[in-house]
Order: C-alpha cells, then sequence, then structure tokens
C-alpha cells in the first residue's frame, strides 16, 4: 500500500554528486543506489492498526516468482552478489508447493493474538476435583503436552527448505512453532498444578509411515498435520467448555483453539493455493484425502484424542459424563461420539473450502464418513 | 449431572477397533494410577507472576537427567510406553549438548516480553532522511534481516534434532526462532517504509557458516549468538542510539532484549557443556578459530561499514567522521565477544588480541578499504606513536 508522496529530495546529479565525493574520498559506495521504488512512501498506519506484513511489499518486492533460483537465502527482491555462496539446501523452490494468498495476514494475526499461560490462564481458580476427574484431566493433558511437539517441530524442520522468496508462509510457520511451544507448556502446567501428575505416554505416537513426521512432500505434510492432525484437535478444543471444570481450563481450551484455528487455516488456505492454481496435483492430494479419511474413520495416526480403545479417549469420556460409574462413561461416551461427527463435519467443511468438496459427491469419500455424519 | 438422565443412556452398539477386533464395552481404564508422581501442586507466582515453567520443575519433574534414553516425544516425568519406539530425529539426548539453566526462565522472560513491529513501532517517524542516509538504513535492515532469516532457518531445523525430554530448551528456542522471525520482517518494513527497498544481499560468509555449524548444537550457539550475535548486537546497540529517526531507535531499542535473551542461552549453555565435559574447551575453540575467519571475511566487504558510517555521520559528505563510530562499533563488538566468551568459560581473549583483529583494538577499523599491509603499517604506526608518548 504505497504511495507516491514523496518526491525525489536530490536530483539524480545530485546524488550523482554524493557519490563522486564519497568515492573520490576512498569509499566504494558501489551500492549506494535508488530503486525503483525509491520515495514510496508507505502510508502511516491510521487505523490502528499498524504496518502490517502484507501492506509492506511493492514492485520487485511483491513479486513472488512461480519458481526461484534464490538458493543464496537472500531477502525477496534483494540485489545478488555475485560472489554470494549458495547456503540455502531448499527443497521448496515453486511457489505452488508452499503458497497461500494470506499468509502474512495470518503471521500478523498470530503476532497480535499471543498470549502467555503463565499469566493469562487464571490457575488460581483451579480447585481440587475428584481423583477420577484429575486422572483424568492430566491423562488427556499428557497426550496433549506430547502431541504438541509435533505441531511444533515439524513446521520447523519444513522452513529451513523453503526459498526465503517465500518468506509469508515461512513467517507464518515460525509463529506455528511459537504456539505450539505454548500449548505443550500448557498442558503440561495444567498435568503439574492441582495435586496430579503426568501419566503414561500415547503409545502410538511412532506409527510408521503416512504420518506428519515421516511426509516428504510439503503439501502432504500439511493436509496430515494442518487439515488432519490440527483439525481434529481443534475439534476437541472447542468442545473445551463441556471438558473444563474451572475457568483455567476453560481459558486453555478457549486460547488453544483460536491459536488452532489459525494453524487449521493455513492448511486450508495453501491446499486451496495448490488446488486454485495447481490442478496438475488434484489427484494425488485426492489419494492423500483417502489415507487422511481412512485415518479419521479407523482411528490410524496416533494424533487423534478422540479415537476409541485410548487412554485419551476414555479421559474424555471421562471428563465428558463427570466420572468413571458405568452411566458417567456411558453418557461421557454419547457426548464423545458427538465431538466425533463434529470431526467429521468440519474436516468435510475444511476440505470443501479447499476446493476438493467433490469427492463427497462422487463417492469418493470414506463411507465411514456419512456414517458418523448420520449417525 | 442428574443420575436419572445417565441411566437413559442407551448401551451403544457393539465396537471394534480398525482392524476390525472387538473393543470393550466399557474402556479401558488402566492407565489411571499410571504416574510416577501424583499429588504434584506447582504454584503460581505469589505477586502476579502466574505459573511458571520452572515452578513445574518439582518432584521427580524437577529431575532432568543427564540423558534421555527415548527418541519419541515422551514428555519428561511421564511414563513410557515401551511400544511407542523411536520417531527420526531427536538424536541431541544428552543434557550437556543442549542445557541452560535458565532456558525456562528465558522462556517466559521472551513471551513476557512480546511485541509487534506493527504497532509498537512509530513507523510515521521514519520519515525524512536525506536520500543517501535512507539508502544506507535500507542497507542495513537487508543485512540484518538477512541475518534475520538466517536464524530462523537454523534454529528451526535444529528443532527436531533437540530431545522433548529437556523440554524447557525446546521452548525457550521457539521464542528465539520466533525473535528472529521479527528482526527478519521488522527491518523489512523499515527498508521498504520509503521504499528504498531490500538493498545489497549479505556476503554470507558467517551466514554459511552458522549454516554449516550442523556437526552440534553447541557450535551452532557459539557461532550464531555467541560470535555473529556479538556483532548483531553491537549492531544494533549502535542503532538504538545513533539509528536516524525515532523509528529506527525505538525499532533497535525493542530488538535488543531479544538478542540478549539468545546470549544469554548462549553463554549459559556453553558453560554448562564445559562443566560437564571440559575437552569440550579445545572443540569449541578449533570451531570459533575457524568461524572468526569467516567473520573477518564479511569484516572485510566495505558495504555494511559504508552504511553505517553514513547513517552515523549524517551523510555521505560526513563518512569520515562516520567511520570514526564504525571503529568504535567494531571495537564494543570485540569487548563483547570476548566477555561473552568468558562468561562462557572460553578465553578468547589471548587469540583476540594478538590476531587479525588486534588492529581493530588498536584504533584501525576493519572495513574493506585498506589492504592489510596498509593495515599493518597503520598499527606499527598507532605502536611507534604511543611508544613516544611514553
Ligand atoms: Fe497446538
Ligand atoms: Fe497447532
Amino acid at each position: 500500500m504505497a504511495t507516491k508522496s514523496k518526491a525525489n529530495t536530490a536530483a539524480p546529479n545530485t546524488f550523482e554528486q554524493l557519490l563522486d565525493y564519497g568515492k573520490n574520498n576512498g569509499y566504494k559506495l558501489d551500492w549506494l543506489q535508488q530503486r525503483e521504488t525509491f520515495g514510496d512512501e508507505l502510508d502511516a498506519p491510521s487505523n490502528g492498526g499498524g504496518l502490517l506484513l502484507q501492506d509492506v511489499d511493492s514492485g520487485p518486492f511483491a513479486e513472488v516468482p512461480e519458481w526461484t533460483n534464490n538458493v543464496t537465502g537472500r531477502p525477496r527482491g534483494a540485489l545478488t552478489r555475485p560472489s554470494a555462496a549458495r547456503i540455502g539446501k531448499y527443497g521448496i523452490r515453486t511457489k505452488a508447493d508452499v503458497w497461500l494468498k494470506n499468509g502474512a495476514q495470518l503471521y500478523e494475526e498470530a503476532v497480535q493474538r499471543q498470549w502467555s499461560s503463565a499469566t493469562d490462564i487464571p490457575w488460581n481458580e483451579l480447585e481440587e476435583l475428584p481423583d477420577e476427574i484429575e486422572q483424568a484431566e492430566c491423562q488427556l493433558a499428557t497426550f496433549l503436552t506430547e502431541v504438541e511437539f509435533v505441531a511444533g517441530d515439524v513446521p520447523g524442520r519444513w522452513i529451513s527448505e523453503t526459498s526465503p522468496d517465500y518468506y509469508e508462509p515461512r513467517m507464518f510457520l515460525i509463529s506455528q512453532i511459537m504456539d505450539e511451544a505454548r500449548h505443550a507448556d500448557v498442558f503440561r502446567k495444567r498435568a503439574l498444578a492441582n495435586g496430579g501428575g503426568l501419566l503414561q505416554q500415547n503409545s502410538s505416537a511412532a506409527l510408521a509411515g503416512a504420518s506428519i513426521d515421516s511426509a516428504r512432500d510439503f503439501t502432504e505434510m500439511s493436509a496430515r498435520l494442518h487439515i488432519s492432525g490440527e483439525g481434529l484437535v481443534l475439534s476437541i478444543f472447542r468442545m473445551g467448555e463441556r471438558m473444563a471444570y474451572n475457568n483455567a481450563e476453560k481459558a486453555i481450551y478457549r486460547l488453544a483453539a483460536s491459536d488452532e484455528s489459525r494453524h487449521v487455516a493455513f492448511g486450508v488456505m495453501h491446499l486451496q493455493y495448490v488446488s486454485q492454481t495447481d490442478p496438475e496435483r488434484t489427484e494425488e492430494i485426492h489419494s492423500y484425502l483417502d489415507e487422511i479419511e481412512l485415518g479419521l474413520v479407523a482411528g490410524t495416526g496416533g494424533q487423534n484424542p478422540a479415537v476409541r480403545g485410548t487412554p485419551s479417549n476414555a479421559a474424555i469420556m471421562t471428563l465428558l459424563g463427570g466420572g468413571t460409574d458405568e452411566a458417567s462413561l456411558r453418557e461421557g461416551e454419547q457426548i464423545a461420539g458427538a465431538v466425533r461427527q463434529r470431526q467429521v463435519k468440519e474436516y468435510i467443511q475444511r476440505i470443501k473450502v479447499a476446493g476438493f468438496g467433490d469427492r463427497f459427491t462422487n463417492g469418493r469419500a470414506a463411507a465411514g464418513l456419512t456414517e458418523y455424519i448420520s449417525a | 449431572m442428574a443420575q436419572a438422565k445417565k441411566a437413559k443412556a442407551a448401551k451403544p452398539a457393539d465396537k471394534v477397533d480398525y482392524e476390525g477386533n472387538p473393543l470393550p464395552d466399557l474402556p479401558d481404564l488402566s492407565w489411571m494410577g499410571n504416574t510416577f508422581q501424583w499429588g504434584t501442586k506447582a504454584l503460581p507466582e505469589r505477586y502476579g507472576g502466574g505459573l511458571t515453567l520452572a515452578a513445574l520443575n518439582i518432584g521427580i519433574y524437577g529431575d532432568i537427567p543427564e540423558h534421555i534414553p527415548h527418541r519419541n516425544r515422551l514428555p519428561r516425568g511421564a511414563v513410557p510406553v515401551i511400544s511407542a519406539g523411536n520417531i527420526g530425529g531427536y538424536y541431541i539426548q544428552d543434557k550437556y549438548e543442549q542445557w541452560a539453566d535458565s532456558s525456562p526462565y528465558l522462556y517466559e522472560e521472551g513471551i513476557s516480553r512480546r511485541w509487534s513491529t506493527a504497532t509498537d513501532i512509530p513507523w510515521e517517524t521514519g520519515r525524512g532522511l536525506s536520500d543517501d542516509v535512507e539508502v544506507a538504513i535500507a542497507q542495513v535492515a537487508t543485512e540484518l534481516s538477512n541475518w534475520g532469516s538466517v536464524e530462523s532457518e537454523v534454529v528451526s531445523a535444529w528443532l527436531q534434532n533437540l530431545s522433548p525430554g529437556y523440554h524447557e530448551v525446546k521452548y525457550y528456542l521457539s521464542t528465539a526462532v520466533y525473535d528472529s522471525a521479527r528482526i527478519e520482517e521488522g527491518y523489512r518494513k523499515r527498508a521498504l517504509l520509503n521504499g528504498a527497498g531490500m538493498m545489497l544481499e549479505s556476503p554470507g560468509r558467517m551466514n554459511r557458516a552458522c549454516l554449516e555449524s550442523y556437526g552440534s548444537w553447541s557450535n551452532t550457539v557459539l557461532f550464531m549468538w555467541i560470535l555473529r550475535g556479538s556483532l548483531m548486537q553491537a549492531i544494533v546497540r549502535y542503532l538504538s542510539v545513533y539509528g536516524p529517526t525515532e523509528a529506527d531507535r525505538e525499532l533497535a531499542f525493542r530488538i535488543l532484549p531479544d538478542i540478549m535473551r539468545k546470549s544469554a542461552y548462549a553463554c549459559d549453555h556453553i558453560r554448562f557443556a564445559i562443566s560437564k565435559k571440559p575437552e569440550l574447551i579445545t572443540t569449541f575453540n578449533a570451531g570459533l578459530t575457524v568461524a572468526e575467519f569467516a567473520q573477518l571475511s564479511d569484516f572485510n566487504d566495505p558495504v555494511l561499514w559504508e552504511a553505517l558510517a553514513i547513517i552515523f555521520g549524517d551523510g555521505v559528505e560526513n563518512m569520515d567522521e562516520g567511520m570514526k563510530i564504525v571503529l568504535e562499533l567494531q571495537q564494543h563488538f570485540l569487548e563483547t565477544y570476548i566477555s561473552k566468551c568468558s562468561q562462557a568459560n572460553l578465553g578468547r581473549e589471548a587469540q583476540i588480541k594478538s590476531g587479525a583483529w588486534a588492529g581493530i583494538l588498536m584504533g584501525v577499523p576493519m572495513t574493506g578499504h585498506a589492504t592489510p599491509d596498509e593495515m599493518r603499517a597503520q598499527v606499527a604506526a598507532i605502536m611507534q606513536k604511543n611508544s613516544g608518548k611514553k
């Protein structure tokens, strides 16, 4: 959002005189030049939103190449040095492989919505809970503090794989690393703050193949992480009102959900960009979604706390039903079933927004999905 | 929840797991009570500091082992499941390879000082510079943005290798990579503020040294946050005083504590590593000798120094005066570097004072304008003058 509100104060010959003066005094100054956007002042932010990343670039700095030869790690639009070493081992040098339309906006939103697990949770409002409820809180918190590491460490790996010509998605992924550290931290805090402790590890953390860790392509990783894994967790967080027993827990779920919805949005918007710009990948993406849906229906993958037969699901049932007696567990199971339905419905909506919704009408989507919705 | 309502809940149909095996009718609750320590009650700070990460380290949760045997995401203190197996990465499993006692505090400090380049910088004050100073600040901004970008690449790539068992370190580093990204975008905003834009890319030898330091995380820390970090700190500190506009000074002033936290982690970590493995002193010194060479190579490129001299002198016509401040900055960098190394228990003073850097400390700037012979002659002249004074 640049406006040419400032005429160049120095006529070119004046600028050249300065250069000559410097050079005559032993300086090189070969870098001192006015680029084509020189004098285009960015609008002073007047609406209180500040100077946002999405409003900064213009001219050559705003040109995001479809394919980039920037392997020296220079900022996008910077002038090149012939002597610069090729230090960037960037596997991602094609725009569609990582791009989304609103990456800078999502980054700025993340910056604005940072919170502190130390001071923004009313920890003093935790109160003693019946033992089985505290056990369930702590088991779910143990699960979540473990899987939150996935969502920080895996994006971390892809940042250094991505050319800085695509710095907007990189910036967003960095904000996600920050968010996930806070999530892992806040659930550890919950487990250790109310007379409980950590319970047992998530037993299926290391399923080989088709996992978030092992994806060899960014878009596939993003579908597994942002759309599937984090989508599932987001649906759980949104149930926080019903799972929480006090204001501290409510605040944890609410704040984590607001971060998580950004992470899911990144995945949806990236997939949408792929669907709009790289139709050759359509069939490939559908085949990733086939696997993701298998996980959604069958509970493979180890990232969904609501999958039946896992300690985290038993914990959710206990929390939702209010105890471990049979009647409570049955009620909890019913509500947990509604959570699973909600997970599936939200998944379907995201895939539609991403541009792959035809699979739900042409018979390609996993059969079990419709069962969940109609159940 | 009323009992009557509960009784009405229907018994669900037979359930199977994803392989078709029947699931128990009611959930297995054998995980209940499966803990190494129950009854844990970490308390919030009394006077408004909230519940901090460090406060969680009580009882067995505060036992930080020398080695983490698992290569997966077992939260420290949770009960491991034997079948969980390994996940790729997480091979930095020893405490000496990453630990710093300060990490939980630096993590909370980083979060409590969160700020935004969008809203916390008075950008409207960053106007009205002469063209040469505007281009010069854009050149410096390009260099700093480039460094921030490299830092975020380097640190984020290491996260997958650092064991989650030392989660305090991983959490702190997550704030550090976020801080580095803010340097990258904050200086991008500055460069574009008046259209000057991103200028010439970094000469990049020190960037390369940081990226090539993958032999050990400790080496990365030494190169990036003790050696390069000292230079970045010096430049940003000088910009916080001599920045040409209030926006420039405020941006630098805001970034400075972010850099200081990295430096604190770095010194603390290296000191800890040496306390556990004194033989690392030799390894670290050898590494620094190589990295200093890369840093020297960047010093001999005039672009950054000319840009700073224009900023400090307020224009090309006053560059000679600006270069005097550049010399001060370079001296400040070396003093900072020497002091950080000694904080970390690595003595580098003798090497710095007798090697290629010595001229700077004696008053001869290293800016790529003089040949080595010319610089030696300048040093000799200073020494002669000083001996004459005595
Ligand atoms: Fe998360
Ligand atoms: Fe997330």
